[in-house]
């Protein structure tokens, strides 16, 4: 086959070109680390590495996120248990006062500690983040959530708590209004509370007593009645008799399900009220008790052990609510943890496959490098060797 | 002895003409568009005696080139493909290249913006944090506007290359024309001129660089060109002119036309192909137009969504979020041709619906017709067109204005000119809107176990800032009252599913008690923890927010920059394919009509032989006449 010498020469410099920019991609690919330079390299590569970068941030701002409430949730942790501390204070206190032999100049003692720890328990129901936000207040987080009028402590906070995103599909609050921390506490047994009537005249007072039967127990407001001191009945609110027997002291008197347990002698007429449980707060379970101790010497005493009972069963139902919250608090801590490792463990998946897609495989481009390098020293030599022929070389004038 | 000295003079003129185009074959061996040369000898007619006929020596016939019309149209025809294919290549490989950086992609930007608004939820007081959020909103659309003042800029080059690539081609078009005249005129003696025919050939392969085109050898030697599907550019001696001119409905495109002699202007826009200028033109729908509306598109969703939900939302002085962006409007483009005084405004009324494709609104005389002008397919609009029931179709409204003549028609881009008009509208940290405009609350004295999220405003437009009681007269079922006492709306309890009244939204989950209230309101400026509504716009940002609903922002950027990567590797690769054809082709015609310096040689020894033969006979003649020269004087 005849071939034009243009032709040989421009196809030897083609292909000395072609292998030259073969050799340009190759060392960018190395020098770069980076297998895609552009979209065009490696479409659907690039589509996933971007997809997966995505990812990589989204989770990093998760991680971010959960850090975030992790703080404050510590922050809230503590403060329930200093809340927890001062209401064990409390109660050891109130046991000190559940005993007849104190003066009533001693009980005014007790109810002045205990006002410090009203105080203290305020201060930490009003305590702040690092940032200056208050912990309790639900979504009015820049005012004291909680304000003191004389005994009476009230919440202005909100219902919601702020939330966070922690991953794709799990939110967490990153903390506990006021009403679920401190004020919104079942009172008595929780089922139904106990009082004695400040007309009472006898020494019997009343425990919190227990359901014994729930499915006997139809929730109303009882009065149980001493029609002498050995004597008594329970009506139920629309005035049936629903229980009735002879008390001795230290009788536990059933009905509908429930008990509840007398100590003392009771007088003819004296009244005790059994109704169903509401809600109350932390901070009136002691200043009902910080009033009751104040007042001592005006109160017969079977009222006044009735009301120092009822007040220590509000301290420990405190007490009880504070470990709910808590124990709440720590399994979002725990889903934190637990977000924060499969975000770890997401991130260096994703990761390692961003770099599968994207990065040069260091061997390979070696590889080719070296092979594409032998390619074209083998194409200029061959060029050098065969360009020197010509026909005119050989004819000598 | 006379006919050795004629015959041998003969061979000697021959063999000097013959070296004459060897000598002109190697000093063109080297020049492009050349085609190699050939004498063509023939006998000279011999001379009857009644020994028989003689011969006369050797006669100069012609001189010819090597040449295949066949092989000279593949090149071209390979060569129009490469050129298209590179340009495309070229032209697509900068966008790929804007689009494609994996560290400050729009997807990063996009993603940090969402990660800006994650940040937020978690202090949603911060000023901080809120002026990051701002900063990310002006990151994101100073990206947007760079990719496309890179895209404006892009495609002013491409228009300015457009009208060059014209330029070039009537130039060539004019000057074959005119060597059409020469070689016409010089084939009158029976030879071919060569040289010329070598100059024409060539002007039609540069010709073939910028537009396909065909080529037609007629009898007399001249050559007919044709581009696009057969429109004449050059018939014998005369040339027409390709125009680039202002599209009729968007004066920043040009539209190419051929002025027939009549100065009538035919647009073959559609049917030019191949060349620089068919890559041009590709490239500019199929590259640019595409990614600036995509890019449209995507900033008319972050807008719509973030605009949307900040209307539902508290911003930090208690008042109703106001829009965090503003993109441009959709474009309309009434055509030069029109001669009604209708006047038409299109606004974006369904973000989701938007297309990335660009729409044509035509009068027939009684109805309005919309055209997509992507697929070619009719969109169905409801409405009538007027300001109170526009024409609504593909997300976009239409109000139709004035008395438009049958035919008139308006170009609508929906999404073109968003990026352009795109920009913050929030100045101040405060302003961002990342609480609730309701707020909810459990009445004190409930007794059941019922709790309530806070509202979510779902139709701010509905949304009435008033106060509503939800109670339960038992615990399954429940009533919304107003402030008036009014009964709003009323429903069987279900846990956890939303009640829904104007335009706002709230879930009540556990379980009430007969008798319990909750209430709903507005929200207080106090609430500065409330994050819901800052939450609401990193879902929505995240959310399938565009296509009807089936893609996400990131998703759109995504597949705009994998589309384009699609786009520059198939274009690389064709133009890849097409040169080494084009090569083939080339060696093809150059093996026949390339100079070998070998072949050259040969022949020049093979001449150079015969010339010094015929000296020798010369000689030879010399020395018989001499021999009877001295016979004569020696006797």
């Amino acid at each position: 086959m005849r071939i034009s010498t243009a032709t040989f020469q421009n196809n030897a410099v083609g292909q000395m070109d072609a292998l030259e920019a073969a050799l340009q991609q190759t060392q960018l690919q190395l020098s770069t680390g980076l297998k895609i330079q552009s979209a065009a390299d490696d479409p659907a590569g690039m589509a996933q590495v971007n997809q997966m970068n995505v990812q990589i941030s989204a989770t990093t701002q998760f991680v971010t996120n959960s850090n975030t409430a992790q703080t404050n949730l510590q922050l809230e942790e503590q403060a329930l248990t200093n809340a927890s501390n001062i209401m064990q204070n409390a109660n050891t206190l109130a046991v000190e006062a559940n005993n007849s032999a104190l003066s009533a100049a001693n009980k005014k003692d007790i109810a002045t500690q205990l006002q410090q720890d009203l105080q203290s328990l305020v201060s930490i129901a009003n305590s702040t983040d690092g940032n200056g936000n208050y912990l309790f207040g639900g979504f009015a987080n820049t005012s004291a959530p909680f304000t003191q009028a004389g005994g009476t402590v009230s919440y202005n906070g909100t219902n919601q708590v702020t939330q966070v995103q922690i991953s794709t599909n799990q939110s967490i609050s990153t903390g506990d209004n006021g009403n679920v921390a401190f004020m919104n506490i079942p009172n008595g047994n929780g089922t139904f509370t106990t009082s004695a009537a400040s007309t009472n005249t006898g020494t019997a007072s009343i425990g919190g007593g227990s359901v014994t039967t729930p499915s006997a127990w139809v929730p109303d407001t009882y009065t149980l009645s001493f029609t002498d001191p050995s004597d008594y009945q329970v009506t139920d609110s629309g005035g049936n008799v629903v229980g009735s027997g002879t008390y001795t002291n230290g009788d536990t008197i059933s009905f509908n399900g429930a008990q509840v347990a007398l100590s003392g002698t009771p007088a003819a007429g004296d009244q005790f009220t059994i109704a169903p449980s509401t809600t109350t707060s932390a901070f009136s379970a002691l200043s009902n008790l910080i009033s009751t101790l104040n007042s001592s010497a005006t109160i017969n005493s079977g009222q006044l052990t009735t009301l120092v009972n009822t007040a220590v069963q509000q301290i420990q139902n405190s007490i009880t609510n504070f470990s709910n919250v808590s124990a709440s608090v720590g399994a979002r801590l725990n889903a934190i943890t637990a977000a924060q490792s499969t975000a770890t463990a997401t991130q260096t998946t994703l990761k390692t496959n961003v770099g599968t897609i994207q990065s040069t495989d260091y061997t390979a481009a070696t590889t080719q490098l070296s092979s594409e390098e032998l390619a074209l020293q083998a194409a200029q030599e061959s060029y050098a060797s065969l360009e020197k022929l010509s026909l005119f070389n050989y004819i000598q004038g | 002895m006379g006919d050795i000295l004629s015959t041998s003079v003969s061979g000697l003129l021959a063999f000097q003409q013959a070296l004459d185009v060897t000598s002109n074959n190697i000093s063109n061996s080297a020049t492009p568009g050349y085609s190699v040369e050939g004498i063509k000898l023939a006998e000279q007619p011999g001379s009857g005696t009644g020994g028989g006929y003689f011969g006369n020596g050797v006669n100069v016939q012609s001189v010819t080139r090597s040449y295949d019309e066949m092989l000279a149209a593949q090149v071209r025809s390979s060569q129009s493909s490469y050129s298209s294919f590179n340009t495309l290549s070229t032209q697509a490989a900068q966008i790929d290249n804007m689009l494609s950086s994996s560290s400050t992609g729009l997807t990063v930007t996009l993603q940090s913006f969402v990660n800006s608004l994650q940040s937020l939820s978690t202090a949603p007081a911060s000023t901080a944090q809120r002026q990051v959020v701002l900063s990310q909103a002006q990151a994101l659309v100073t990206q947007l506007k760079s990719y496309q003042s890179q895209l404006t800029t892009q495609s002013q080059n491409l228009e300015s290359q457009v009208g060059n690539t014209v330029t070039q081609v009537n130039t060539i078009a004019q000057n074959i024309a005119s060597l059409n005249g020469q070689i016409a005129a010089a084939s009158g003696g029976g030879q071919t001129p060569n040289q010329l025919m070598d100059q024409r050939d060539s002007l039609v392969d540069q010709l073939s660089q910028y537009v396909n085109v065909n080529a037609i050898t007629q009898s007399d030697g001249q050559m007919d060109i044709y581009v696009g599907s057969g429109q004449p550019l050059v018939v014998s001696g005369t040339a027409q002119t390709l125009v680039a001119s202002p599209d009729p409905n968007d004066a920043s495109e040009s539209d190419i036309g051929i002025a027939a002699g009549n100065g009538n202007v035919s647009d073959i826009t559609k049917e030019i192909n191949g060349g620089t200028l068919g890559g041009l033109l590709t490239t500019r729908s199929q590259v640019l137009d595409p990614t600036e509306n995509a890019l449209g598109q995507i900033a008319i969703g972050i807008a719509s969504v973030m605009n949307q939900q900040q209307a539902s939302g508290m911003d930090l002085t208690g008042a109703q979020g106001q829009a965090m962006f503003a993109v441009g409007p959709p474009q309309v483009l009434p055509s030069t041709t029109n001669t009604g005084t209708g006047t038409v405004s299109a606004t974006i009324t369904d973000a989701t619906q938007v297309t990335t494709d660009n729409y044509k609104l035509t009068y027939s005389g009684t109805t309005w017709d919309l055209q997509d002008t992507s697929t070619g397919q009719q969109v169905t609009m409801s409405g009538t067109g007027t300001g109170t029931d526009p024409f609504v179709g593909a997300g976009v409204s239409i109000v139709v204005n004035g008395a438009p003549d049958a035919g008139d028609n308006y170009v609508i881009k929906p999404t073109a000119g968003a990026v352009d008009g795109m920009s913050v509208t929030l100045s101040s940290p405060a302003q961002i809107a990342a609480a609730s405009l309701g707020a909810s609350a459990a009445a004190s004295g409930n007794t059941g176990t019922a709790t309530i999220s806070a509202p979510s405003i779902t139709d701010p437009t509905n949304w009435t800032n008033g106060s509503y009681t939800i109670s339960f007269t038992d615990p399954t079922d429940y009533q919304v009252t107003d402030g008036g006492g009014n009964v709003v709306t009323s429903g069987t309890y279900t846990a956890g599913s939303p009640i829904s009244f104007n335009g706002e939204q709230v879930s009540i989950s556990g379980t009430p008690a007969s008798g319990d209230t909750f209430t709903v309101g507005p929200n207080n400026k106090a609430n500065t923890g409330d994050n819901t509504n800052v939450l609401a716009m990193a879902a929505d940002v995240t959310a399938s927010v565009l296509n009807g609903g089936t893609t996400s922002l990131n998703g759109a950027a995504n597949n705009l920059v994998s589309a384009m990567g699609v786009l520059t590797q198939q274009a690389q690769a064709n133009a890849t394919a097409q040169q080494s054809v084009n090569q083939s082709a080339t060696n093809a015609r150059s093996n026949l009509s390339g100079v070998n310096l070998d072949d050259e040689a040969a022949k020049m020894l093979q001449y150079q032989q015969a010339y010094q033969a015929c000296a020798q006979m010369i000689q030879s003649s010399q020395t018989l006449f001499n021999s009877l020269i001295s016979a004569i004087s020696n006797g």
